[in-house]
């Protein structure tokens, strides 16, 4: 009974996410384009040798990543907070972990997921070969599911403040992602065992869910003392 | 000491002795490390800012410690003085890796012939700087202060997790910087005419954050029990 009532939350939730995310196009779309236009911008500044962009492309991938996943993480509670459904979902008594993993789970399918797609694009551009297509995927699925983690986070706790507030909170603490899920990419280029590093970023997510959600939770809760 | 007025009593008490001992000791450490000392055989007298490099980058990790742990404490049992320590204790912890990162800079130029390597350790301490950073500005960002130290704790735990990954994953990434000379678990593998020194100037940092946690907290106290009947009766009747 109990468990059926945890899981009906979790889709209750999540149904109505996703219908007023896709009901404005703007919010999987932007992060989407602005992924694309940050990777257009590498090979227009650096030039269009072949070498160099595809030894760069890890890295360029990766920050143009961060970037778009940042973009999107003030939506995550800011409009729900605005308009009391926030305040409703605290007084109803559902658990607000489940609350907190849904609203992460949504906006890594706005952000992340179109992202992954994407990158598939920017790493074709950007000469990256077709070995490391795997392993970038990889990746990315693992290092965007925790930047929405530490993105929940960063806008749980600069809610209704600046944005640039949530991204100088959070960028310092996905450097780890960032070095893992560069090495990932650079390792394959090399043909190097890079399964060490994923297993790394696999660790930190396993930690982070728990973990990131629970503070969260705690940082929501600050607004309504 | 849990409460304001009496840390306030009771660290004025300790006030004079803490001063006194922290410069002192502070002064004889630097004293011996810049002039008695001997010459580094390799480096010459360029070495002698090892007696501030090494305290301040020691200092830098361990406030960060310690703010972690009044986070964790603030968060539990709501102690309003860890709060208020928490938030005293950044500013100088961002400080010490400020100064760490700058006397490493001046070090760097003629021991390896550059200001600034992308090297393991002084790129993780550029990104402790950089979490200092965001502590102190998210403290700043929310005006009720209380709300603002819990914000900082739930940060700051974030914080102490994820700095040994990321001092790991950039292990990783690069390494030039000389291994650690100081360990207090093992033998130093540096003369201990060079040691004795460094060692002094160790404790002399640590007393001398002592030193400043408590003027910054006392402040802190005052900015915000300001209407409270105890500062009130403090300061003759001024508001």
């Amino acid at each position: 009974m109990m468990q059926s009532s945890i899981s009906d939350w979790l889709t209750i939730i999540l149904r109505r996410d996703l219908i007023i995310a896709f009901r404005r196009s703007s919010t999987y779309i932007t992060p989407l384009i602005f992924f694309l236009i940050v990777v257009t911008f590498f090979p227009l500044a650096l030039g269009p040798q072949e070498s160099l962009l595809s030894s760069l492309a890890p890295g360029v991938i990766w920050i143009a990543a961060l970037l778009a996943s940042l973009l999107a993480v003030e939506t995550i509670f800011s409009e729900d907070f605005r308009d009391g459904t926030l305040d409703d979902f605290f007084i109803s008594l559902e658990p607000s972990f489940i609350l907190v993993f849904a609203k992460v789970l949504i906006h890594w399918l706005i952000t992340g997921l179109p992202i992954l797609i994407a990158s598939m694009i920017a790493a074709l551009v950007l000469y990256l070969p077709f070995e490391s297509f795997i392993p970038m995927i990889f990746s990315l699925l693992l290092g965007t599911s925790f930047m929405s983690l530490l993105g929940a986070l960063g806008a749980a706790l600069s809610l209704g403040r600046s944005a640039i507030l949530s991204a100088i909170i959070v960028l310092p603490f996905s450097i780890p992602t960032l070095l893992m899920g560069t090495s990932v990419i650079s390792s394959s280029l090399i043909n190097q065992d890079f399964s060490g590093y994923l297993m790394i970023m696999g660790a930190m997510l396993a930690i982070g869910i728990p973990g990131l959600c629970l503070l969260t939770v705690e940082a929501l809760l600050l607004n309504y003392e | 000491m849990g409460s304001p007025p009496l840390f306030y009593k009771w660290s004025s008490k300790i006030l004079p002795w803490l001063s006194i001992v922290s410069i002192l000791i502070l002064g004889v450490g630097l004293y011996w490390g810049m002039f008695y000392a001997p010459t580094d055989y390799k480096q010459g007298d360029v070495y002698r800012i090892l007696f501030i490099h090494v305290p301040s980058a020691i200092l830098g990790q361990s406030i960060f410690m310690f703010m972690a742990i009044c986070g964790f404490i603030n968060m539990i049992w709501r102690a309003k003085i860890s709060g208020m320590m928490l938030k005293s204790a950044a500013p100088i912890g961002a400080s010490f890796t400020l100064l760490a990162l700058v006397t490493g800079s001046i070090w760097g130029k003629p021991t390896w012939g550059t200001w600034w390597v992308w090297d393991a350790r002084l790129t993780s301490t550029l990104i402790l700087f950089f979490i200092y950073a965001a502590l102190i500005g998210l403290h700043s960002t929310i005006e009720d202060k209380t709300k603002a130290d819990r914000a900082v704790s739930i940060l700051s735990i974030v914080g102490i997790a994820i700095i040994p990954v990321i001092k790991k994953s950039v292990d990783w990434w690069q390494t030039l910087h000389q291994p650690s000379t100081f360990t207090i678990t093992s033998s130093p593998s540096m003369s201990p005419d060079m040691y004795q020194p460094l060692l002094i100037c160790v404790i002399g940092f640590y007393l001398f954050f002592a030193l400043l946690l408590t003027l910054n907290l006392r402040n802190e106290v005052l900015e915000r029990e300001k209407n409270k009947n105890w500062v009130r009766q403090l300061f003759g009747g001024l508001s």
